[in-house]
C-alpha cells in the first residue's frame, strides 16, 4: 500500500481518477492483498451459477499476477455482509490484511445472469469501482471474466487478459490434438483431430487458427478459419512448421525444409508469396516470432554450432545473434510490450527453464528453477503474463506466470498431457 | 601420555593405563551441548509480560487484536470465532502472518487457562509474538471492556 500510496500523492496531476495504478515491474512490485468475498445471490438460478462464476473470477484475480488473493478461510463474519458499503465492516477486511475488497452479487432473470460487483479500498472504506454486467445463455464464466477485466483495468489501465483465447496441442493414445480455450483453459473447441497435430498459432484477427499436422504423412502447416475444417497453407518441400502470425495477421512466418535443412520463410497470410528469408545450407533456422512492430524477426538457428536466438529483418538480411550463454536456446517468443524475447533453455543440469532476454542489451533473466522442465513461453496479448508447459506435476501441463516469473500458477484443466500452447487475442 | 619414558627401544613401551585424556575431552564436550540445550527442551508458552512502567507504544499500524471477554469467548477484532477454529483462522490470515505478531486484550476476570489456550493456538498458527494490553491507568474494573488499541 506504501507504493500505491506514493502512486497516489504523485500522479493525481497526471490522472483525474485517484486510481492507484498498479505497475507490475521492477523488483518493489508486491501484489496487492485482495480479499474476494463470496458472490452473493438474490434467487435460485443465480444460486446454482454461482459456483462457476466464482471460480472463473477468484483463478483470474488469483492467476493474473497483480493481486495476493486472501485465503477465505481467513475471512471474518463475512457471511453477514451485503454488497454495499454501509453493509460491510472494513475492520474485518483489514483484520486480514486485505487492502482492496470485491464483492458480487449475482441474480437471474430466466436465462440471463446479471452481476453486480463492486470495489471497495478497504482502508478508507470508498467504493472505488461499481460495474456491472449480463449474459444471456450459459457462459457464465463470460461474465466473470468480463467483471474480472474491469477490476483489472481499474487498476492497471489496460485491456485485461481474461477474454483472451488460447490454444494448445494436447496429447491423444494415437497423437495430438490442437483445441482452442479460454484463457483458463475452459471451454475447449477441438480444431483438428486423428494424427498428429500441434504448434497451433492463432492469428490476431480471431478467426484463424494455424497449425502444423502430419494428416499427409509429413509435417504440413494447415489453417482452420472460423472453425471450418482446416485446408493446407504451406505444403511445400520436405517439411513446413513453425507458423507465427504477423502482429497485424496478414502475414506469416514459418520454417520449411526443401533439402536437408529448414529455413526460415514470410508469406502472406493466405500463403501466397512466399520469401526465404536465411540461407544456409548445413544449418537449420525454426521458430519464428515477430516483433511487435511486425519489421523483425526472432528465430533459433544452430549456424554457431548450437541452438541460440537470433534476431533478423523481416525482410531479410544479416542476422544477430541475441543469446550467448548455454548451449541449447530455442522457442523464442517476442514480447508485445517489444522489449524481451522469452525463450527455453537447457541449463547446466539439462534442465530445461525459461528465461527472457531484452533485445537491447542482451541482459538474460531467469524465470524459473528447480522445477522440472519449463518450456513453451507465449505471451498475453498486453505482455503482462506468459504461458508455459512445465512438468512439475508430472506429464506436461499449462501454467501461467507474470513476465518476470512470478505467480506461477496452473491452469484448471483436466488431467492429461499438454503442449505447444499460443496465447493469441 | 603419548610420549614414552625414552626408554627401552622405541615403539615398544607397553600402555599400562588407560589413556583418559580424550574421554575428558569428549564429556567435557557432551557437558557444554546439555547445557546449551537444557533450557530449549523446557516446554511452555512464551510470554510477553507486561511492564506497568513502560511508556505505551505507540502503534503505528492497525494490529490485530485478539479479545477474549469474561464469558471466554473469543474475538477477532469484532468477530467471535470459537477456540477449534481460532488457529486455522490465524495461520491462513495474511496480516498476521506477515506481521508476525498479535495483541491479545483478554478480561481480567478470564481464567488464567484460557489465555494459555489462545496464546498457544496463535504460537501453532506461525505468531512467535503475542503482546498483551493492560490499562496503564488501573481503569475501571468492567468485565465487558473491548476497546481496540
Amino acid at each position: 500500500m506504501k507504493t500505491l500510496l506514493a502512486l497516489v500523492v504523485a500522479v493525481p496531476a497526471v490522472c483525474f481518477a485517484q486510481a492507484p495504478i498498479i505497475e507490475i515491474s521492477g523488483a518493489t512490485f508486491r501484489p496487492m492483498p485482495l480479499a474476494v468475498a463470496r458472490p452473493l445471490t438474490q434467487d435460485e438460478g443465480a444460486k446454482k451459477r454461482a459456483a462457476e462464476f466464482d471460480e472463473a473470477f477468484f483463478f483470474d484475480m488469483s492467476a493474473c499476477g497483480l493481486f495476493q488473493t486472501l485465503d477465505r478461510k481467513s475471512y471474518l463474519g463475512d457471511a453477514k455482509e451485503g454488497i454495499t458499503s454501509a453493509s460491510t465492516n472494513f475492520g474485518n477486511w483489514g483484520n486480514i490484511g486485505a487492502e482492496a475488497l470485491v464483492k458480487t452479487q449475482l441474480a437471474s432473470e430466466g436465462d440471463v445472469l446479471i452481476a453486480e460487483l463492486r470495489l471497495f479500498n478497504v482502508a478508507s472504506g470508498k467504493e472505488d469501482l461499481k460495474t456491472s454486467g449480463r449474459i444471456s445463455g450459459k457462459d457464465t464464466r463470460r461474465l466473470a471474466h468480463q467483471l474480472a477485466n474491469a477490476v483489472y483495468k481499474y487498476f492497471t489501465k489496460e485491456t485485461g487478459p481474461f477474454e483472451t483465447k488460447i490454444a494448445w496441442a494436447r496429447k491423444t493414445p494415437n497423437g495430438k490434438d490442437v483445441y482452442v480455450s479460454d484463457w483458463d483453459g475452459h471451454n475447449p473447441v477441438a480444431i483438428s483431430t486423428g494424427n498428429i497435430n500441434l504448434l497451433p498459432a492463432l492469428n490476431p484477427d480471431g478467426v484463424q487458427v494455424a497449425f502444423t499436422s502430419y494428416k499427409r504423412g509429413k509435417p504440413d502447416i494447415y489453417v482452420s478459419r472460423a472453425g471450418g475444417s482446416p485446408t493446407v497453407l504451406v505444403a511445400a518441400g520436405r517439411m513446413a512448421t513453425g507458423l507465427a502470425y504477423s502482429p497485424d495477421g496478414k502475414r506469416i512466418a514459418y520454417s520449411l525444409a526443401e533439402g536437408e535443412s529448414a529455413q526460415i520463410f514470410v508469406a502472406n497470410a493466405d500463403g501466397s508469396g512466399p520469401k526465404q528469408l536465411t540461407s544456409t545450407p548445413y544449418f537449420i533456422n525454426s521458430s519464428p516470432s515477430w516483433s511487435p512492430d511486425g519489421k523483425r524477426l526472432a528465430f533459433v538457428s544452430n549456424r554457431g554450432g548450437s541452438p541460440q536466438v537470433y534476431v533478423m529483418s523481416a525482410e531479410g538480411g544479416e542476422a544477430k545473434r541475441l543469446t550467448f550463454q548455454g548451449n541449447y536456446n530455442q522457442t523464442p517468443e517476442w514480447s508485445p510490450r517489444g522489449d524481451l524475447i522469452a525463450f527455453t533453455a537447457r541449463d547446466e543440469r539439462n534442465a530445461f527453464d525459461l528465461f527472457t532476454v531484452n533485445v537491447e542489451s542482451g541482459k538474460v533473466t531467469r524465470l524459473t528453477q528447480d522445477n522440472a522442465n519449463n518450456e513453451e513461453p507465449s505471451f498475453s496479448p498486453n505482455g503482462r503474463l506468459i504461458l508455459f508447459t512445465s512438468t512439475r506435476a508430472g506429464a506436461p501441463s499449462l501454467y501461467v506466470m507474470t513476465f518476470d516469473g512470478n505467480n506461477q500458477v496452473a491452469l484448471p484443466m483436466e488431467k492429461g498431457s499438454y503442449t505447444t500452447p499460443d496465447w493469441g487475442p | 601420555m603419548g610420549a614414552s619414558s625414552g626408554k627401552g627401544a622405541p615403539g615398544r613401551t607397553t600402555l599400562s593405563e588407560i589413556n583418559v585424556t580424550p574421554m575428558v575431552d569428549v564429556m567435557l564436550v557432551l557437558l557444554i551441548i546439555f547445557m546449551v540445550t537444557a533450557p530449549l527442551i523446557q516446554q511452555g508458552v512464551k510470554v510477553n509480560l507486561p511492564d506497568a512502567k513502560a511508556a505505551p507504544v505507540e502503534a503505528k499500524e492497525k494490529k490485530v487484536v485478539l479479545s477474549v471477554d469474561v464469558k471466554k469467548r473469543i474475538y477477532i477484532g469484532e468477530v467471535e470465532v470459537a477456540l477449534p477454529e481460532l488457529e486455522e483462522k490465524l495461520k491462513t490470515n495474511a496480516k498476521v502472518q506477515a506481521d508476525k505478531e498479535l495483541y491479545l486484550h483478554a478480561d481480567r476476570d478470564v481464567p488464567y487457562g484460557v489465555v494459555v489456550e489462545v496464546m498457544a493456538a496463535a504460537q501453532r498458527a506461525g505468531v512467535p509474538n503475542v503482546g498483551m494490553i493492560t490499562d496503564p491507568f488501573g481503569g475501571p474494573k468492567t468485565s465487558k471492556d473491548k476497546k481496540t488499541p
